[in-house]
């Protein structure tokens, strides 16, 4: 029974991490339309900043605030710089073939990928470190008996959730949110409507940014900080967003709940090794039964 | 109002817009009619900012619009309603209207309601349907809410690229008469492009008929009508 | 019409082979020029080259982006270390051989690949570069986890010493590398030109009208897995010779060299492929020889050829996505 609470707790916890992830995904998915390679990349290098704050003696909040900040100013510096430039690339004859159109973006944000971990491992050598948590990690005590949940737990899933519902109602109910939606499904009328794609785009950047620096923030107390530890995440968490539906921020939270209980289940009751095939087998379970994820609607498969 | 003079648009080697000059009038419906590939589209996207022309000018009150981006062409007043997908099917019938209007929020709050309002008045069916997704509307409704859309960004001129597309004769009529209404009451300009040259024709107070992108004919819409041996020739009819 | 399909098929092979020639030729003049440590250096890009035409063929020609090459290029090491050391096959035998797990590998790949597009793909595929390592430290009495097996290229053979007389090691890593880089050459040359090559290019640029055509193109996607499998399985298998094959040996990251070679180069020719190949091989040390006078910290030198490739990268695709070999490149594509 002890195992099984154990591995609950940790699905959760983990899985409202993963949940972050993917929603920062699907932020850009649905704002941008591309998948963003580098988002950990952006999360491990605005933790890394947050930890050279509170190691210098500012307190873990300032840190915190300083990390999302940051991590959405990454984001837009992104958008503006690389991204931009690359989807106002015409004349090139290499895109006029639909994958290469596809594929370069990807490859833009492996590179963005790249570049970030090699300059974190410049500035900051890839030796790991610690990272605070503002919560206790030791499981609650009642009638005697410790729980596998800690109050670090809650304050994870807390947070995811509070994140959740503060990106549906941003989206469904904002006017950035609809031109960000507008944008993404549709380019051409959202320009025809006034609506100035470029800032739209760059802002979904932005919030992806704060996103990941949160999922950042919150499982680097669980592991340590050094510039590959979040590469895993992403993987986990474009899963998820798969899973749930690339274009649903309700299925990126589910996709991350499910997958961090695989995991957590496979960890506690078959071994570590297995955890990667488990995510592919997930992964590749989806693409054949329902490609477009739990919750995601029909188009969520356009490219 | 709207000047265009010498315009040349080419898509690589294609040249789909040779040296067209005209007007559109001021509160009146200038309407760009000839046979399929004569540039009409293109003429339109050249102006909303979607195309960028390789030489000629197109002032707007005076104003140079070419190489303006065309987010800020809406906000100087010109909408466009493009031909074929001009609704996003995946929004709602009521967030697809509210595209149009999200750039007038910061200044003209209290006027968006009264403008979305006045579009429901204007297509009733458009607010009975007002929560649906807009791939549920039938082709009719689509273009009706794409010309919402478009009017509810208060332009002062109305670029509309081939309404009757794949509709009805019925709808068609509805529509170009509402926007027939909607013109001569606000006095709304409008530049309609049609292949269907006869409705047009019928609404119009100008016509130019363009062929292979050139002018072959800018005339008063009734001269143009009674021009039996010019429609034979590149109307077909 | 038989005829004509026939002489077509022979002029290809010709230009293929005289290429091929042409490359060895070169391949040979320059590196009697090198020193040991570029020689062992040129033998590194002749293997890398294999994997990089790998790409070449899954992303510049069919248009399909994997992430995942690395893994296959495991797959092809693993098997040539297990039939080297479990069977004693000589590498001559056990690199060949390995090339049908390659082929299979590809073929489970393609099956499960061959729906998805962009991004899906490419996710799915850096998912199985992550995968199939862990196999490695899973099934441990077989694959020996982390510690891997160690394999080499062996010595010459006596006909080999008694016609050249004695190589040095890395003359012989180069001898080895060389006529499997040289087949691998061959054949991407002819597919490239072929009506193969020209039926993946139209699946790249535009499946619907490819579909329209009636180019099957679910079971050609799946062939383009097959093939260029073969190939990072080769080079896969040749690369674990250069001593050890475990997990450490192929990791996400040379997935990610590969591409960034490819990019580089020139997605879409075996000129781009070499030029990029020879670009990411050789990087560090042009680094250390503009860079040498300048006192660098440990810790900015360790990381600085990283973070040039990566802005490299950024700057082709951003700036010119077709590389190198693109700029001039107009005619062929």
């Amino acid at each position: 029974m002890n195992t099984f609470l154990a591995a609950l707790s940790l699905g959760t916890s983990r899985g409202a991490i993963f949940a972050l992830v993917a929603l920062g995904l699907v932020i850009v998915w649905r704002g941008a339309g591309i998948v963003n390679f580098a988002q950990m990349g952006q999360a491990m290098f605005s933790t890394y900043i947050a930890s050279t704050l509170i190691t210098n003696g500012y307190s873990y909040w300032i840190a915190f605030f300083v990390a999302l900040l940051s991590g959405a100013a990454l984001g837009a510096l992104l958008d503006i710089f690389i991204m931009r430039p690359l989807s106002n690339k015409k004349q090139s004859e290499l895109l006029s073939s639909e994958s290469m159109r596809a594929a370069v973006p990807v490859i833009a944000s492996l590179g963005i990928l790249g570049a970030l971990q090699a300059l974190a491992g410049i500035i900051w050598a890839a030796e790991e470190r610690g990272f605070p948590s503002p919560a206790k990690q030791e499981g609650f005590t009642v009638a005697g008996n410790v729980l596998p949940f800690t109050s670090f737990d809650v304050f994870v899933v807390s947070i995811v959730t509070v994140a959740l519902i503060l990106t549906t109602l941003f989206f469904t109910k904002t006017s950035i949110g609809l031109a960000m939606r507008a944008t993404a499904l549709n380019q051409e009328v959202a320009k025809l409507s006034g609506i100035r794609t470029n800032r739209t785009r760059t802002i979904s950047w932005a919030i992806s940014g704060a996103a990941s620096s949160l999922a950042g923030l919150l499982i680097t107390p669980t592991s340590n900080l050094s510039p590959n530890t979040l590469d895993l995440v992403l993987i986990v968490g474009f899963t998820a967003a798969v899973v749930g539906g690339l274009d649903s921020p309700v299925g990126a939270v589910l996709g991350g709940f499910i997958l961090g209980m695989v995991i957590s289940f496979v960890t506690f009751y078959d071994t570590p090794e297995d955890v990667f095939l488990a995510i592919l087998a997930v992964l590749l379970a989806v693409l054949i039964i329902r490609p477009r994820g739990i919750l995601g609607s029909k188009d969520a498969r356009r490219v | 109002m709207l000047k265009i003079d010498n315009l040349v648009t080419r898509f690589g080697s294609v040249v789909a817009i040779d040296g067209i000059s005209m007007q559109a009038q001021e509160s009146k419906i200038t309407t760009v009619i000839g046979a399929n590939g004569a540039g009409k589209s293109t003429l339109l996207r050249t102006i909303s900012g979607l195309e960028h022309p390789s030489s000629g000018s197109i002032t707007w009150k005076g104003q140079s619009i070419i190489g303006k981006r065309p987010e800020d062409i809406v906000r100087l007043g010109i909408a466009h309603v493009p031909e074929g997908h001009a609704v996003i099917s995946e929004l709602s019938v009521e967030e697809n209207i509210s595209m149009g209007s999200l750039f007038r929020r910061r200044k003209f709050k209290s006027d968006i309601t009264t403008a979305i309002d006045e579009m429901y008045a204007l297509f009733p069916r458009l607010k009975e349907r007002r929560k649906q997704l807009a791939g549920t509307l039938s082709g009719g409704e689509r273009q009706m809410l794409a010309i919402s859309r478009a009017l509810v960004s208060r332009p002062q001129l109305l670029l509309l690229d081939e309404p009757s597309l794949g509709l009805a004769p019925l709808v068609v009529e509805q529509i170009i008469d509402s926007v027939n209404i909607l013109c001569r009451s606000t006095g709304l300009s409008v530049l309609l492009v049609e292949q269907n040259a006869n409705t047009a024709l019928g609404v119009a107070d100008h016509g130019v008929l363009l062929a292979l992108g050139k002018v072959v004919a800018d005339r008063p819409a009734s001269e143009l009508k009674a021009d039996a041996k010019l429609r034979a020739a590149y109307l077909g009819y | 019409m038989r005829a004509v399909s026939n002489l077509k098929v022979k002029s290809i092979a010709r230009t293929s082979l005289i290429r091929t020639l042409i490359f060895t030729a070169l391949i040979l003049i320059v590196g009697a020029q090198f020193d040991a440590y570029n020689q062992a250096q040129l033998a590194v890009v002749l293997i890398l080259f294999i994997g990089v035409l790998s790409i070449t063929l899954l992303t510049g020609i069919s248009g399909q982006l994997s992430l995942g090459q690395g893994a296959l290029m495991a797959v092809g090491g693993y098997s040539t270390a297990l039939l080297i050391t479990n069977y004693t096959l000589s590498l001559w035998v056990a690199v060949p051989l390995s090339i049908i797990t390659s082929a299979i590998a590809g073929l489970l790949l393609g099956v499960a690949a061959a729906r998805l597009r962009g991004p899906y793909l490419a996710g799915t595929t850096l998912v199985i570069a992550l995968a199939i390592p862990t196999i490695a430290n899973r099934f441990m009495s077989v694959f020996k986890g982390d510690e891997g097996l160690q394999v080499d290229v062996g010595y010459p053979p006596q006909w080999f010493t008694t016609v050249f007389g004695e190589p040095t090691y890395e003359q012989w890593q180069l001898y080895v590398a060389l006529p499997f880089a040289a087949v691998a050459l061959f054949f991407a040359s002819n597919i490239l030109l072929s009506r193969t090559g020209r039926m993946w290019r139209s699946i790249r640029d535009n499946e619907s009208a490819a579909s329209l055509a009636g180019v099957n193109f679910s079971r050609q996607k799946i062939y383009v897995f097959i093939i260029s499998s073969t190939f990072a399985g080769l080079s896969g298998a040749l690369y674990g010779l250069r001593g050890l094959v475990g997990p450490s040996v192929y990791p996400v990251s040379l997935s990610l060299l590969l591409l960034t070679a490819a990019v580089l180069g020139g997605i879409r020719s075996i000129t781009g492929a070499f030029i990029g190949t020879v670009i990411v091989v050789f990087l560090p040390d042009w680094i250390e020889l503009i860079l040498g006078n300048f006192e660098l910290s440990e810790q900015v030198s360790n990381f600085l050829p990283a973070l040039i490739s990566s802005l490299l990268l950024i700057l082709t695709v951003v700036i010119n996505p077709a590389g190198v070999a693109g700029v001039k490149l107009h005619k062929h594509k």
